[in-house]
Order: C-alpha cells, then structure tokens, then sequence
C-alpha cells in the first residue's frame, strides 16, 4: 500500500484561498453537495438527488404554541400575539416559515388564534391542532381553519398500551375523523405519533394507503398531510439503518411505494439523543417538505428542531436569504428573555455568549480579523457583533476588543493594545492582586475607560447624545 | 544627559520590577527577564512615554531584547525628530 501512497504536494499561494464560495461570511457558510446520495432499499440502490434542494419549496413550519408550550408554563395570549407577529417578519413575504399550530380547547386559545389572524399576515398560516376524536373537531369547524393536525398515533405503543385499542380499532378511529374533516372541506394533517418504533407494514402502510385513497377522491387543497413523528427522538438520520428508525427510509416508503407527495410530508422531531436539528434537515434531503420546528427548540421534554437552526440550514441550503430577516431571532430572543424564558448562554445563534471568545488567543484572531472566530457577519445577521468576555485569560488582545467595539471604532480609528495598557493591568491586577474568580462585566469595563480613556469616552457620549 | 541605554534600562526596570545592575544588553524581555504579555504592551506604553514618541504597535511588540529596543527606539526618534 505505501508503495502507491500518493505524495502530496505543498501548494504554496500568493492570496489566501478563504474558500469564499462556501465561506461567504456575508451569509451562514453554504452546504455544496457533490453528487447524488446513494441508500439501500429492500436490497436495491436508491438515489436521492440533493441538487433539488435548490427548487424544491422545502419550509419550515412552527409549533412553538403546541408543542413548544407543552414545555412550559402557558403563553398569555399578549406574549403569543407578540411571538405571532415575530414570526411573521422572521418568516418573510415567501413563506419560509409557512405554518404555525394552535391548540383549540380553551377560550383563550381561541382568542389567540383570533388576534393572530386580525393582524393580516400571509406568513405563518394558522393551523390547529386536535386529537383524532370526533368531539374535538367540532373545534376547528368553529374555528374556520382550512388545516388541521390530528394525532394519529401508529406505533403499538400508543395503540395498544396507551389507547386500549388494537390496529383495526385505532384506524376506524382516525379515519373517521378524517373523513369528517374531509366533509366539512378541511384539510387533515394526520400526524403519525410515534412512527420511528411502529409497525410500517402492518400499521403505517395500510392507514397511509387508506388517506392517499380518500384524499384521491376531493380536490388537491384538501388532499391529506402525513406529519412524521419522531416521538421519543429514535429517528437517525445516516444510511444503512433499519426500519423503522431510518429516516431516509421511512420518508422514501411513503413518498414513493404509498405515493403522498413531498410537498404533503412533514418531520416532526424530538431532541432526547441530540439528533434533532440534523434529523430535521435530513427529512428535507430525502424527501419531505416540510421541517416542524419550534422557537429556541422548546418543546416535550427534550424540545423539538430550533426553528432559528431550520432558519439557518434554509439558507445554507437555498444559497439565498429568500426573504427571511434573520435579525427577528434577535427580536424573539430578546422578547423570550424579557418574558422569563431561559435561553442557555452558548444558546446558538442567540445566547447571551453565542459569538463572545474569552481566551486571548483567540481575541487576538478576531482583533485581526473578525472571520477567523466569528461564524458569520452576526451583526449584520442578527444584529449581534462578535464580542469578547473579559477574564484574566483574556489578554490585552481581549481587552483591546471589547475597548474597540465598545467605542464603536473600525479600521484605521481602531484603538490599539499600547493605549488601552493601563485597562489592561487593571484587569491583570484584579485576578492575579485580588484573588478574583469572576469574569468582569460591562459596567466594570465601561467605568475603567471613562477613568483611563478620558477623551474617547466623552467622544463616545457626544455621539450617543447626538 | 543620560543616554538612550540607560534610559531603556531604567524604563524596563521599573515595568519588570527587577534591579537596573542586573539587566544585560542581551536580554530578552521575555524569557530573561520575565516580561508577560502585559508587561511588554506596558513596556512599550512607557517606552513612548519616556521618549516622547508613537511607535507602530506590531513592530514594537517583535522587539526581543533590550539592545534591540534601544536599536529600534534610536532609529524611531530619529524619524520623529526627538533628539536623543
């Protein structure tokens, strides 16, 4: 073998090759595919081209105030009705976040839904959310929604263990309701609870071959949705895996051997062994339209696909902002925090440390050139400049940094680390003279230019002021 | 008047806290005598201050030892008409 090692040969260039056409900075680096992706399928090769990514019309849909406040204390219909009008200006006017879902049992659910839809948005649609009962779909006639969720659960789980029901008996269920709302002229959205441990032959298949037959027989606006739920978050997303935890499989069964088209599939997943934002993408690779997200990924128990990750991995896909405003996940953020929801401080995208670097070294690299730590333009993105948190491994490059940005001084103005010395001892001297254990916040900072930069500080005010 | 050495030597005894006797022309400012990354932009600030001078903050840093940094800050006064 090391006889026909190829020798690798060093290329020495006169530019750095940053890899721009990926590494834009300007967006969130693209994801270029090579070629097909190949998966075994009942012993055959089956190709999925990723090149469709760029004309398919993948989107996002929401379940922030479904399964989003099933992980916490209910929303008051004001915060919703904030949240609502978020997501609309996040989604943009072609729809990337096409759909939201609401609970319909209680009166304020109802007036919810009411004041969402009184603010005219064409983005996100509102939809519902109902269990597979008859009683309940009294509710979204009431409501006037034209698509309704219906939890159809299909793996023997819920069947047998939880609903008390056999196969034959679960299925007569579902499809009555179905066909009730197909009678009223209301799209169903059949939402396959549990569908990474159920029988796909044997259950799945039957009940899927049952909708495409009904949904055969009414026009195309009212052809059943399949919402794949990955209930407990047993979905993997690699190939080669077993049905029914392959992704690739499970959603290729349905679009090509039942026939639901991709733009009636959705995914549906849960974060309980961190796969969640992965298998999400993943169901928009092989075939599903559809990626079901929820704000910041709370959701049941270990929360749902972060719709601000799908925002990102939209984009990375499509190659093209295609009219998200992506400084919204800024706004929600900041609303969610001033409504008491936790978001972790290496939170992506959004947490209070998502783009701060605290050691030294590191600082130093951003000093030179914000690409070389920061993951993308997050100001321009998300209105958030790459910033430094200052320790006593921070360094007079970490200082110089936080001094610079701070003052709002870019290129040639930039302060440099001789001028800012005296900052830079004092924080020293704080660990090394003081014992101290704590990072030093903003208002520390702040006070130690206004006392040793006397002049940039009052520039600084002045232009405030101004 | 004292001299450009001497004045270094004054300078940078005074930053690293060490006795001005024991500081050699060979010196490095790091590895000899200790200088931390603080230090050396201290030594650097005082430097300019002593001298009354402004110098570019990457060449100044790549100074090693004391005989180069009287070298270099002889030749930055020279270009900004300090006499020395």
């Amino acid at each position: 073998m090391s006889k026909n090692k190829k020798v690798h040969q060093l290329q020495e260039v006169p530019e750095p090759n940053l890899l721009t056409d990926t590494f834009s900075h300007s967006l969130p680096p693209f994801i270029h595919f090579d070629g097909p992706i190949s998966e075994y399928i009942d012993g055959e090769p089956v190709e999925f081209d990723p090149q469709t990514l760029k004309t398919r019309d993948i989107h996002i849909t929401d379940t922030t105030f479904r399964d989003g406040q099933q992980a916490r204390p209910p929303y008051t219909i004001d915060q919703m009705v904030k949240i609502y009008d978020l997501l609309a200006k996040l989604s943009g006017p072609n729809g990337v976040v096409r759909q939201t879902e609401f609970f319909l049992y209680t009166k304020n659910d109802r007036e919810t839904l009411d004041r969402c839809r009184a603010l005219g948005h064409s983005y996100p649609e509102c939809t519902g959310w109902i269990r597979a009962v008859k009683g309940d779909f009294r509710l979204v006639k009431e409501a006037g929604l034209k698509e309704t969720g219906m939890l159809t659960s299909c793996s023997d789980y819920h069947i047998f263990l939880k609903s008390r029901m056999d196969r034959a008996k679960a299925m007569a269920s579902y499809l009555e309701v179905v066909d009730a709302a197909l009678e009223a002229g209301i799209r169903p959205r059949c939402h396959l609870e549990d569908i990474t441990r159920a029988d796909i032959d044997g259950f799945v298949l039957p009940f899927v071959d049952e909708l495409m037959a009904r949904s055969a027989q009414v026009p195309e606006e009212l052809s059943v949705k399949i919402r794949l739920c990955d209930t407990m978050g047993f979905g993997v997303s690699y190939p080669g895996v077993q049905l029914p935890r392959s992704i690739p499989k499970l959603i290729y069964t349905l679009n090509k051997k039942c026939g639901v088209p991709s733009d009636r599939l959705e995914w549906h997943g849960h974060n309980d062994f961190h796969k969640v934002h992965s298998n999400a993408a993943t169901s928009w690779l092989y075939g599903c339209d559809a990626a079901n997200t929820s704000l910041f990924g709370f959701g049941e128990r270990t929360g749902n696909p972060p719709l601000e990750g799908a925002i990102m991995e939209y984009i990375a896909l499509k190659g093209d902002l295609c009219g998200v405003d992506t400084t919204a996940i800024t706004a929600l953020a900041d609303y969610m925090h001033s409504i008491g929801l936790p978001i972790p401080d290496n939170y992506p995208f959004v947490g209070r440390a998502f783009n701060t670097t605290r050691a030294g070294i590191h600082a130093g690299g951003l000093r030179q050139d914000e690409r070389i730590y920061n993951i993308f333009d997050t100001a321009k993105l998300l209105g958030r400049p790459a910033r430094v948190a200052i320790t006593d491994k921070s360094g007079t490059d970490g200082a110089v940094v936080w001094v610079n940005e701070f003052l709002g001084l870019k290129g040639k103005d930039r302060i440099n680390k001789i001028k800012i010395h005296k900052l830079a001892r004092w924080i020293m001297d704080q660990y090394e003279e003081h014992g101290r254990l704590t990072a030093i916040s903003d208002q520390e900072l702040e006070a130690k230019v206004q006392e040793f930069l006397p002049e940039y500080w009052q520039r600084r005010q002045n232009q405030s002021v101004s | 008047m004292a001299t450009v050495q001497e004045r270094v030597i004054a300078v940078t005894a005074r930053v690293l806290n060490v006795e001005p006797g024991s500081i050699e022309l060979q010196d490095n400012f790091a590895a000899d005598l200790g200088a931390e990354s603080v230090q050396s932009v201290e030594l650097v600030a005082m430097f300019e201050e002593e001298f009354g001078i402004e110098m570019d903050e990457d060449a100044a840093l790549a100074v090693e030892t004391v005989g180069s940094a009287v070298e270099f800050i002889t030749r930055i006064c020279k270009e900004q008409g300090r006499s020395v």
